[in-house]
């Protein structure tokens, strides 16, 4: 399922050629609006929910429509990025919330 | 010759302030380009009879000035040139494009004046100037001596008389404008401003009634070139001047004119008053005005004028200025503020004090402006600084100035310069370029244009332009910039530091600003003496704009329960757009958050300035007992 972007979050990474989310798309999906310069998917159905757009989003603006076959709506599965460490929420379409973090880098 | 400063710097201006920026920064051995817009170099005071508080003449000073600057070999003089463009090459470095329009006149003329005489083109600009030919020279005083071909009063190469009138064969109707670039370290503006138009102000009739004139042309009567050749005469009838008027204020300290006060116009008037009684016997003066505001010194002087001369001083400014045409008289009338009573005095001459207006500038400068339009620096600490770096502002471009305070603008302004020509290379943020994905957003949000992509694309900061404020740092998406003492590992740290202490204590994550939050931190723990403020751990940073979002969620993953930001107001902050940075990273993050079935209210903003350590433990204890109400962090 596509991934979805909030546009009033989504500042096209302020930068001069690629945003940060069509560089590390996998299946170069991400692209940039040429006029509203927000990022979309330009092809929902190929996506993989690899959630790597997900993470990189320096504004936290992209958000992961989970597939039918993990969960209908609310179910929600969030990442976020610390500097050295990872947390994850799962929220279930029960409402029940589930919290993981850990470290995953070491320099 | 041994350059003592590194560079060449582009003097924007030949008024007072740019030759004296200029011979300055030639005497302390940087390169200087000076380019001036009109044909001659002395701006507007080369135009004065005599400019105060010491009443000696301005050829004097500019003579000292001009000669300096034409004895440097490492100066570059370029008239009748404008600067069309400005661009940041690479850190450090502008690339500028000038104009340069043809004189048409070349160095070899001997000012002998022929020409003039030979031109069939002529023009009468104002009732009381004489009239002008399209070649013309530099008049009573100006430097260069060679004379110059108006474009918009030439009658192209169909005329030639003037050509044909030169004895040395000095005058080119053929040349072309000229374009070229040139690269420079740093530029300073000092272009000046212009008078207000006394036109505008329309119950006193510039323009439109003869014998209504304003300061500057007053000061041409004195003046050799002037319209009687320098004798105080009325330019209409010949006859010496016997009753001027002055009227303070014209178009000053108005709301549908200039709200503001210029500050030098009271003392011109009086210097003006005190050459009319030098030069005439019989005759009077009076002085319309609302306030005499005559500063310091000044004070001194207008006492003196005051005493020696007796102007009449009418408190009040005239409602309407009628003109005779029988008599050729003007008849003032104004309401007296003090008496109440309506005054009309009848006149020769009234002269209009106007202020100066609010520079027009050209977009590719970046500029600033204050509430009046005028350059707005970083008052006080860098007044004559952009906020783009590398470029300083000299005269009366900052605010309206007198000769006086433009030499003194100017002298800041080399200050500065020379400050950034021999920068010591200072601590400023590093790059790690195995990380960097060349992404632009430092680029776009570092508030001094300092961080410029270098030929491999990867960012690099001019040493003499970053001010270390760490912005680039708090926007960086892949963490690949640090300042120095101040990057990710030291969170890192913290957070390593609560997780292995474990404990249901609560902790809290206080990152302030180094402007003004930490002075005032500083001073609550003194009063407070740590109460209140257990579980706080404070973190400095060099503006809140430098704390990267990432750091706020280590945290939180962290389980430390709550991060809160101390920084400046938006209008405070030191370093423009840190406050505001970070209320939109930290806006982004609390929708996140608010996803995430986490309490936004866990991160905090607040905004203080340095004496308001009051406010912060007031801002702290309210967000500890709002997290004490939401209880641990569920991520601990």
């Amino acid at each position: 399922m596509p991934p979805k972007v909030d546009p009033h979050k989504c500042d096209g990474c302020k930068g001069e050629k690629e945003a940060i989310c069509m560089a590390i798309c996998p299946g170069d999906l991400m692209y940039l609006n040429e006029d509203t310069l927000k990022a979309y998917c330009r092809s929902p159905r190929d996506c993989w929910d690899c959630m790597s757009c997900v993470k990189a989003c320096p504004q936290g603006a992209i958000e992961t429509r989970l597939p039918y076959q993990l969960g209908y709506y609310p179910a929600k599965l969030i990442p976020l990025m610390g500097s050295k460490r990872v947390s994850w929420t799962c929220i279930g379409q029960d409402d029940k919330v589930e919290r993981f973090s850990y470290k995953n880098r070491n320099d | 010759m041994k350059m003592l400063a590194k560079g060449r710097i582009l003097v924007v201006g030949g008024g007072i302030a740019g030759l004296t920026a200029a011979e300055r920064l030639a005497r302390a051995g940087a390169g200087v380009v000076l380019v001036e817009k009109s044909p001659y170099l002395g701006g507007r005071v080369a135009r004065l009879h005599r400019y105060y508080p010491r009443m000696c003449p301005p050829r004097c000073g500019l003579e000292v000035l001009i000669n300096n600057i034409r004895g440097f070999p490492h100066v570059e003089t370029h008239l009748l040139t404008e600067v069309i463009d400005v661009k940041k090459a690479s850190s450090g470095i502008h690339t500028v494009t000038l104009l340069k329009k043809p004189r048409r006149v070349m160095d070899t003329c001997t000012a002998c004046g022929l020409c003039e005489t030979a031109c069939p083109a002529e023009k009468k600009t104002s009732f009381c100037s004489q009239a002008i030919k399209a070649i013309r020279g530099p008049g009573d005083w100006a430097h260069p001596a060679t004379f110059w071909v108006d474009e918009g009063m030439c009658r192209g190469r169909d005329c030639s008389l003037c050509v044909q009138a030169c004895p040395e064969q000095a005058v080119d109707l053929s040349q072309q404008p000229e374009e070229t670039d040139l690269d420079v370290q740093g530029i300073i503006i000092a272009t000046g401003t212009e008078l207000y138009d006394a036109s505008l102000i329309k119950e006193y009739g510039y323009g439109r009634l003869p014998g209504v004139i304003t300061a500057m042309e007053l000061e041409s009567f004195f003046r050799p070139d002037g319209p009687a050749g320098g004798l105080p005469v009325h330019p209409a009838t010949g006859e010496p001047l016997r009753r001027v008027a002055f009227i303070q204020c014209a178009g000053s300290r108005n709301a549908n004119h200039l709200p503001y006060c210029s500050g030098y116009c009271c003392t011109v008037t009086l210097k003006q008053v005190e050459y009319l009684h030098q030069s005439l016997k019989d005759v009077q003066t009076w002085i319309f005005y609302q306030d005499i505001r005559t500063p310091g010194n000044r004070e001194e002087y207008y006492r003196h004028v005051r005493e020696e001369y007796r102007p009449v001083f009418i408190r009040g400014l005239p409602s309407s200025i009628k003109y005779r045409p029988e008599t050729g008289e003007l008849t003032v009338k104004c309401v007296d503020t003090l008496s109440r009573k309506e005054v009309r005095g009848r006149f020769d001459l009234v002269v209009l004090a106007t202020g100066m207006a609010p520079p027009a500038l050209p977009e590719f400068y970046g500029i600033e402006r204050d509430g009046s339009g005028f350059f707005s620096g970083h008052i006080p600490c860098e007044p004559t600084e952009l906020r783009r770096p590398g470029i300083w502002a000299a005269g009366s471009v900052q605010s309206p100035m007198d000769a006086e305070e433009s030499v003194k603008s100017a002298l800041a302004a080399v200050a500065q310069c020379l400050v950034k020509l021999r920068q010591q290379p200072a601590a400023f943020p590093a790059l790690d370029q195995r990380k960097c994905d060349r992404c632009g957003r430092c680029v776009k949000e570092c508030p001094y244009g300092a961080c410029i992509p270098g030929s491999d694309g990867y960012p690099a900061a001019d040493p003499g332009d970053c001010r270390g404020c760490g912005i680039c740092q708090g926007g960086c998406p892949l963490l690949c910039i640090n300042l120095p003492g101040y990057g990710s590992k030291k969170i890192e740290e913290v957070v390593d530091k609560v997780l292995t202490r474990g404990g249901p204590e609560m902790a809290i994550l206080l990152f302030l600003c180094g402007n003004d939050a930490y002075p005032a931190w500083n001073s609550l723990i003194k009063q407070q003496k740590g109460k209140g403020l257990e579980g706080i751990m404070p973190m400095v940073v060099p503006c809140i704009g430098a704390v990267n979002a990432a750091w706020v969620s280590e945290a939180l993953i962290g389980g430390l329960d709550g991060v809160m930001l101390a920084g400046c107001r938006p209008d405070q902050c030191h370093h423009a757009a840190g406050t505001s940075l970070a209320a939109t990273r930290l806006d982004n993050l609390k929708e996140t958050l608010t996803r995430m079935r986490l309490e936004p209210e866990r991160v905090s903003l607040t905004q203080v300035t340095i004496d308001d350590s009051l406010k912060l433990f007031k801002e702290i204890q309210n967000f500890k007992s709002s997290l004490e109400k939401l209880g641990p962090n569920p991520f601990k």
